[in-house]
């Protein structure tokens, strides 16, 4: 199991009055999985992301990831894990726009222990999976926002990882190019590795295999998405 | 995080902001040139002053009327107080000292000295025939007075090359000559050769040299001496001289107790240890007067860097979340402050560098005076070790500042 969640609770106490931001959710995610964790604003499906992809720790229940308990991780470990096991796709890109394409992708790689000579393959590879090669050199700032997301993507892809995160990516894009990022999404879960999705438009979530609705800090419902979207039924690739 | 791409990324950084590098580093650089530029020169100052009391000779010892009590201070003489101790008794003792080859008694004062329509403010200086060997005078023209004019209190002089100038100009021989020196007439012997500017700047070449008889008899009304300069004889060593003239004195002036001295005795190695100890004084207190730019310079840094920190929230956001630790961004943020002051320091060191020069060209050939062009290894080494200390220690807060960031905080921050 790749991710175990029992009974997990955040609460966020701001000049003596708390907020209950997730009330005890429960849940296991296998390797491989294509989840969407759907939820109106301020349901806590942010919360919920951010302490499942080790950038928040819980105040209560457990929360384990492929075996390890995040109680027992110092924050070292935490960005380790975060470095080497997990990928990061956020609404906004946040790519360093000074920088170039190849400069964005490889930033994971600086904080990993793969040797530098291994860098340039690792990055090639990454940057030609979403389809950019021929722009690697080119300044962040000067792409589009589609492009901009795919570079996000290879930027995620970069080390690896078992599981992709993905917070409202298609958020800020136009239909056409949120089709293509979903494509890639899609493929990159057909090659094994495990995406969660945070969203809250129904028609983006269907592209999962399975949709976890929360309201109000708890699971509404888990359900397996019966007529999984495919990017090819509606979009030109 | 390797140190290597850490640089990289701070270049990256720090080139993106071309002009805002630029004016961040100006403090420092302003900051590192005037500490450069004030260690030079106060070295160069100091070679010049050591430089002059070398001249002086090294088997010279000076006596002093007044004692110092066996304290730190200056002697009594030296301070303007007038002390008659030194008198012709003393000299004779000393003069049969076996270790002592020549003895000098000095009285000095200042006249106006005249010859036609032509005068001159100066000082004049009563001594013996023996100085002129002893202070390694050299005459250019005539000849310089004997013990027997001494003796027979004859009115000669020998005068300096300026004074020679302003008296008689390019076209009469002052040889034989008479010149006045307030109200008394004088035979001009003979001129020195030029010998520049003395310890404290005084100018070496208006002065005119008398027999010490006629200037405290006829000058002076005065039968003290007011110093005595002492040549060791070199089969002795200096500090064995030192201590037979304390003896000799002493004994000459009924002292038992040497902290009753009655008398100071200076060799030129205790006057330079003390004048070389006064200029680098000064040279450090200068220096530390212009690291006060630095720290200046170094506030400016850590402001722009807190600035930039916010301006780069999302940044450090964006890599936490994709696995820099504390001690990444930590390291990333101080080696940006670093680059930066150490670029400055480099860009400093090579302007004061270049201001000395100048200095040095100027004062060379245009002020021609015998200036030292001296660039301290030591200055540099400080400065650059200053420069980028000052980037450590203003771009720690900052730095700081930027690393405990939380992901989430950051990510969202627009």
């Amino acid at each position: 199991m790749m991710i175990v969640v029992k009974n997990l609770k955040k609460e966020y106490i701001d000049d003596g009055t708390s907020t209950i931001a997730l009330a005890g959710v429960s849940f296991t995610i296998e390797k491989g999985e294509f989840v969407s964790i759907i939820g109106p604003s301020g349901s806590g499906k942010s919360t919920l992301l951010h302490i499942l992809s080790f950038l928040d720790r819980p105040t209560g229940g457990e929360y384990t990831f492929l075996g390890k308990g995040i109680e027992q991780m110092s924050d070292v470990e935490l960005a380790g894990v975060r470095n080497k096991d997990m990928g990061f796709v956020f609404q906004s890109f946040n790519l360093l726009l000074r920088l170039s394409v190849y400069e964005n992708v490889e930033i994971p790689l600086l904080y990993s222990t793969l040797p530098p000579a291994e860098r340039n393959a690792a990055v090639e590879k990454a940057v030609e999976s979403v389809g950019l090669s021929e722009k690697l050199y080119v300044e962040a700032a000067k792409l589009s926002g589609g492009q901009k997301q795919r570079v996000a993507i290879a930027r995620a892809l970069v080390n690896n990882p078992d599981v992709i995160f993905a917070d409202e990516p298609t958020g800020n894009l136009d239909s056409k190019s949120g089709a293509q990022v979903m494509g890639i999404l899609e493929d990159l879960n057909n090659k094994g590795h495990t995406i969660i999705l945070v969203t809250h438009e129904t028609s983006t979530a269907e592209f999962a295999d399975r949709i976890i609705r929360i309201r109000d800090g708890e699971v509404e419902s888990d359900t397996p998405v019966t007529k999984r979207r495919r990017s090819l039924d509606q979009f030109v690739k | 995080m390797r140190i290597k791409d850490s640089l990289k990324s701070a270049v990256d950084s720090l080139t993106h902001g071309k002009m805002r590098s630029i004016l961040t580093m100006l403090g420092i650089v302003i900051g590192i040139a005037s500490v450069i530029i004030l260690m030079s020169i106060g070295q160069s100052a100091q070679d010049l002053i050591l430089n002059q009391v070398e001249g002086i000779g090294s088997n010279l010892i000076f006596i002093i009327p007044g004692g110092t009590n066996g304290k730190l201070q200056s002697p009594a003489a030296a301070q303007g107080i007038v002390i008659k101790t030194l008198v012709q008794t003393d000299v004779d003792a000393l003069s049969r000292e076996p270790s002592i080859s020549a003895v000098v008694p000095l009285v000095s004062g200042g006249a106006n000295a005249v010859y036609g329509d032509n005068n001159l403010n100066i000082t004049y200086q009563g001594t013996t025939a023996n100085f002129f060997p002893v202070r390694n005078y050299v005459l250019a023209q005539g000849y310089a007075f004997t013990d027997e004019d001494v003796a027979a209190y004859n009115h000669v002089a020998v005068i300096g090359s300026d004074l020679a100038n302003t008296l008689f100009g390019p076209n009469i021989d002052p040889i034989g000559k008479t010149i006045r020196l307030g109200n008394v007439s004088f035979r001009v012997d003979g001129v020195l050769k030029p010998l520049g500017t003395g310890p404290g700047g005084v100018d070496q070449d208006d002065l005119a040299l008398i027999p010490v008889t006629v200037a405290q008899n006829q000058m002076l009304g005065i039968n003290y001496f007011q110093y005595l300069i002492v040549s060791a004889n070199p089969e002795y060593n200096i500090s064995f001289v030192t201590s037979r003239i304390q003896s000799v004195l002493e004994q000459d002036h009924g002292i038992t107790n040497s902290a009753e001295d009655d008398f100071t005795i200076e060799t030129q190695a205790q006057i330079l240890a003390v004048l070389g100890t006064i200029t680098s004084v000064l040279t450090y207190f200068l220096a530390a007067i212009a690291s006060i730019s630095l720290v200046v310079g170094g506030i400016g840094i850590m402001n722009i860097m807190l600035v930039s920190v916010v301006e780069r929230t999302k940044e450090i956001g964006l890599r936490k979340a994709v696995g820099a630790t504390e001690g990444d961004i930590l390291q990333q943020f101080l080696i940006e402050a670093i680059l930066l002051t150490f670029v400055g320091g480099i860009i400093g060191i090579t302007l004061g560098g270049l201001f000395v020069g100048l200095v040095y060209l100027i004062l060379t050939y245009i002020v021609m005076t015998s200036w030292t062009f001296a660039l301290p290894l030591s200055a540099v080494v400080l400065a650059v070790a200053f420069s980028s200390i000052t980037g450590l220690v203003f771009g720690i807060y900052p730095a700081r500042k930027a690393a405990r960031k939380n992901p989430i905080d950051a990510l969202r921050y627009e």
